[in-house]
């Protein structure tokens, strides 16, 4: 089920009132898995097998790798826990991947191999779902913290459809104590929770599906070589595209989970507004990154065996990133520049940190590395110019992202950046307008907005003018009339 | 305290701003003496789509393209046979995607209607089977979901004139702004108010305001115009295609005999420089004579039959809603002639359509 469909309004109506009913709190938490389950068995009902799988398994491996005393034993039930979730999104998500690679490569060697090509349909979700129960079986064999006791709040966990889908990936800490004690909203949560669904629906609906989608949809999937105009209106609808689809989406978890009164953890801070790229993985996708850092980056070493291992940690971390979000070799070229950005961002760091003497520093960039760079709050000029550069990479590692095979991507950034003869001039001047308008305002909010918060600025306006702009967002929401399209994130 | 009473105060505000614009809108659109239309999607075609599992006796199946659409009053149709017309043709598409869907699926024994039209029956462009194939695709992956918010859209479709997708989505609204366009750069045509209405059955018609409004018509002749110069532009059909899509239509029809099923193909009208274009571009013996020869299947051309060969269509290739009833009583007469049965034979008095 998609939060932009009739059908989910339905159902969260039934579930607000069911989660308003004088009812025992178990009850209201059997009630919040039947309904989870219900969100997710919708969309294709064997799947719930898979989810059901997961559950039961990390459930009592995680118990057992808490209580497990053995060292050895401790780690044959990681490898039991990792086999299983790794084994199931290797099978799904990378399966016809990994068997085209395979006959490319005996191809190579010159063996004449054709396997009969599987037909593997992809679980929604099942990205986010095995890195929310991953998180929880290494935090168990770390003894990070206690095992969830019932079953039923690890169930809610893993299935709290608000989260299912397509994130934001919560970690145990952040959501089983919310089950542990009795939740409802308040008034003031449930309209601002409407508020915010209101904002992520419109951010989807209108913005992403209804402005852009279509523009981005004919530059990559264009066969002739484009116009720079109409290549660079292409990518840069993809850029706001992406970001309206999946930070709506976002938000909509946030407000629905609001709504029934828990809270989630935030995904997006205004991404466009980064100034370098490791401020951008600060702001984007949040909940990722920081599941990559801590997972992945630092078990790897981090920072803390010298500079060269840390920039291949940064590169290892930012290329699995990158088949993180599918099965083509694009994604991991799309990862490989993120890594590649990081690291010279690491690198100036490094040199400022020898070179600069400790006056000039206190004046110029203060570079953070992994943890991102600041500039000084006088050079403000300075920081737009480098939030336009930021965006600027980033719409061209898009370009990997978006694009269904490299020929494409070159020939587009080819289109971007040279004088294509003949390149052809595909959108309309409406689109034009439209995507032109869309991007600027999109990056002038987040410019505004880098350093704020939705819900405490909308607090300090005036209420008829909150009013006005929560009115617009609907009118405008209903007069769209997009199909239910499903988010993009979902297929990752 | 003071920040529940803004949210509150602001939600209340948006609700009333809401229902206050939605109201004035639907009133403006009904005093504008529109009808209720459905948006013509993946949805509304799957829902057709389930039901051609009915027995042969009891429904009949129309694929093609847009004309068929237009053409075959569905209301006059079931009145007069009492047979459960399943319309499954896609506008400006090829009829073949939904053929061969039909003919691999072993559970479809009905009749067939295949529409001609054959600009695009026999184009090998691949626009023409785009939407047929997503409809195709919609049907096959179809979630329970997307069949419940069907049914809640039916029922709001149903009661809001507003939600027209096709000529009152926030994008149509925007089209409609006619902002210059960059030289060289194509468009889709913006068919202008009263030419795109579509009712549940996915039957398509004109309004009378459209049929009488000479600009508007002329603006919809202009398009066709447009998609003829850009026709000339593309190399014209070999015969050893032609053969191919020939020899693909037999294989499907071939299968859908075999299991007890009909199938008839139908030339529905074209009037005027359209006409002329046609009969010059798709020569009867060429691409229509040939087709029923190799299939072996009836045929229905509006020229063999003189009540529905003189029609005046009004933008050259679709049939207004008087002219469509008119048509499909005498395409009735015919099929029955040809041996097609139906449930029941009603006197030829049927009303017009009651959903337009």
């Amino acid at each position: 089920m998609v939060f932009n469909s009739l059908t989910f309004i339905v159902f969260f109506a039934i579930m607000l009132l069911l989660h308003n009913l004088p009812l025992a709190w178990k009850v209201k938490k059997i009630n919040l898995l039947l309904a989870s389950y219900l969100f997710y068995a919708v969309w294709n009902p064997p799947f719930i097998l898979l989810l059901w799988l997961s559950t039961v398994v990390d459930f009592f491996v995680g118990k057992a790798l808490y209580a497990q005393q053995n060292p050895y034993k401790k780690k044959l039930l990681l490898v039991v826990s990792l086999i299983g979730n790794l084994g199931m999104l290797c099978f799904f998500k990378y399966g016809n991947f990994l068997l085209e690679n395979f006959v490319q490569l005996t191809s190579a060697i010159g063996l004449d191999f054709h396997p009969a090509k599987p037909t593997i349909i992809l679980p929604a979700g099942i990205s986010f779902y095995t890195f929310t129960t991953l998180c929880y079986t290494i935090d168990m064999y770390k003894k990070r913290s206690e095992p969830v006791r019932s079953v039923l709040d690890f169930s809610l966990f893993v299935t709290f459809f608000p989260h299912l889908v397509a994130g934001p990936i919560v970690r145990p800490e952040q959501l089983v104590p919310q089950f542990e004690t009795p939740r409802r909203a308040n008034q003031t949560q449930l309209v601002q929770g409407l508020f915010l669904l209101s904002l992520g629906l419109f951010m989807k609906v209108v913005l992403a599906d209804g402005m852009l989608a279509s523009p981005a949809d004919a530059v990559f999937g264009s066969l002739a070589p484009l116009a720079t105009l109409d290549a660079w209106m292409g990518v840069l609808a993809f850029s706001g595209q992406i970001f309206f689809d999946f930070a709506g989406y976002s938000t909509c978890a946030i407000a629905v989970a609001m709504c029934l009164g828990f809270v989630l953890p935030e995904n997006f801070k205004y991404p466009y507004a980064a100034i370098g790229f490791s401020d951008f993985w600060k702001r984007w996708h949040i909940t990722l990154s920081s599941w990559l850092r801590d997972y992945l980056y630092i078990p790897l070493g981090g920072n803390r065996n010298g500079k060269t291992r840390t920039y291949i940690n940064l590169m290892i971390t930012m290329l699995l990133g990158g088949l993180w979000h599918g099965a083509n070799w694009t994604f991991v070229v799309w990862g490989g520049l993120h890594g590649l950005f990081l690291a010279g961002e690491k690198m100036i760091q490094d040199l400022n940190k020898n070179r600069t003497p400790a006056i000039v520093k206190k004046r110029s960039f203060a570079i953070q590395g992994i943890s991102g760079v600041q500039l000084v709050k006088a050079f403000s000029s300075s920081k737009l110019l480098l939030a336009l550069l930021t965006f600027f990479l980033v719409n061209v590692t898009w370009v990997f992202f978006r694009s269904p095979d490299f020929t494409t991507a070159w020939s587009i950034l080819t289109s971007m950046f040279t004088n294509v003869e003949g390149g052809a001039a595909l959108l309309t001047s409406l689109t034009i307008i439209k995507i032109t308008v869309v991007i600027s305002l999109m990056f002038i909010c987040h410019w505004v907005m880098r350093n704020r918060k939705v819900l405490p600025l909308t607090s300090k306006i005036r209420w008829w003018v909150l009013g006005l702009v929560w009115a617009l967002m609907l009118i405008l929401l209903i007069l769209s009339q997009e199909s239910t399209n499903s988010f993009i994130y979902f297929q990752f | 305290m003071k920040q529940k009473r803004l949210f509150v105060k602001a939600g209340l505000l948006a609700v009333i701003l809401v229902s206050a614009t939605l109201i004035s809108w639907e009133i403006h659109l009904r005093n504008q003496g529109r009808g209720i239309s459905y948006d013509d999607s993946g949805s509304l075609w799957s829902e057709k789509r389930k039901q051609v599992y009915e027995a042969i006796d009891k429904a009949t199946v129309f694929i093609g393209s847009s004309r068929i659409k237009y053409d075959l009053d569905i209301p006059t149709w079931q009145n007069i046979t009492g047979d459960h017309a399943i319309q499954l043709a896609n506008v400006g598409s090829s009829p073949r995607p939904v053929l061969d869907n039909l003919a691999e699926d072993q559970h479809f024994k009905g009749k067939l209607v295949i529409d001609v039209t054959e600009f695009l029956f026999f184009a090998q462009a691949p626009f023409v089977d785009k939407t047929p194939k997503e409809n195709i695709d919609y049907y096959k992956k179809e979630t329970p979901a997307q069949k419940f918010s069907f049914a809640v859209n039916h029922v709001l479709e149903s009661n809001l004139f507003f939600l027209d997708k096709e000529e009152y989505s926030l994008n149509a609204l925007l089209a409609g702004t006619k902002i210059p366009n960059r030289t060289d750069v194509y468009e889709f045509p913006d068919f202008p108010a009263g030419f795109t209405p579509v009712t549940f059955d996915r039957q398509s018609y004109m309004t009378d305001r459209f049929v009488n409004d000479s600009n508007s018509v002329n603006q919809v002749t202009r398009v066709w115009a447009m998609f003829g110069k850009m026709s000339e532009k593309m190399p014209p059909v070999t015969n050893a295609a032609i053969d191919g899509i020939i020899a693909s239509v037999k294989t499907a029809c071939d299968k859908i005999r075999a299991r007890g099923g009909q199938v008839i193909f139908v030339r529905t009208p074209s009037s005027g420089p359209l006409l002329a274009m046609e009969r010059m571009a798709f020569p009867r013996e060429k691409f229509w004579n040939k087709l029923l020869a190799a299939t072996g299947c009836q045929g229905i051309h509006f020229e063999d039959y003189p009540p529905i060969a003189k029609f005046e269509c009004p933008e050259f290739s679709h049939l207004s809603v008087p002219q469509a009833v008119s048509f499909t009583k005498t395409f009735i007469s015919i099929l029955k002639d040809k041996g097609w049965r139906f449930p029941s034979h009603n006197n030829l008095t049927a009303s017009t359509n009651s959903k337009i």
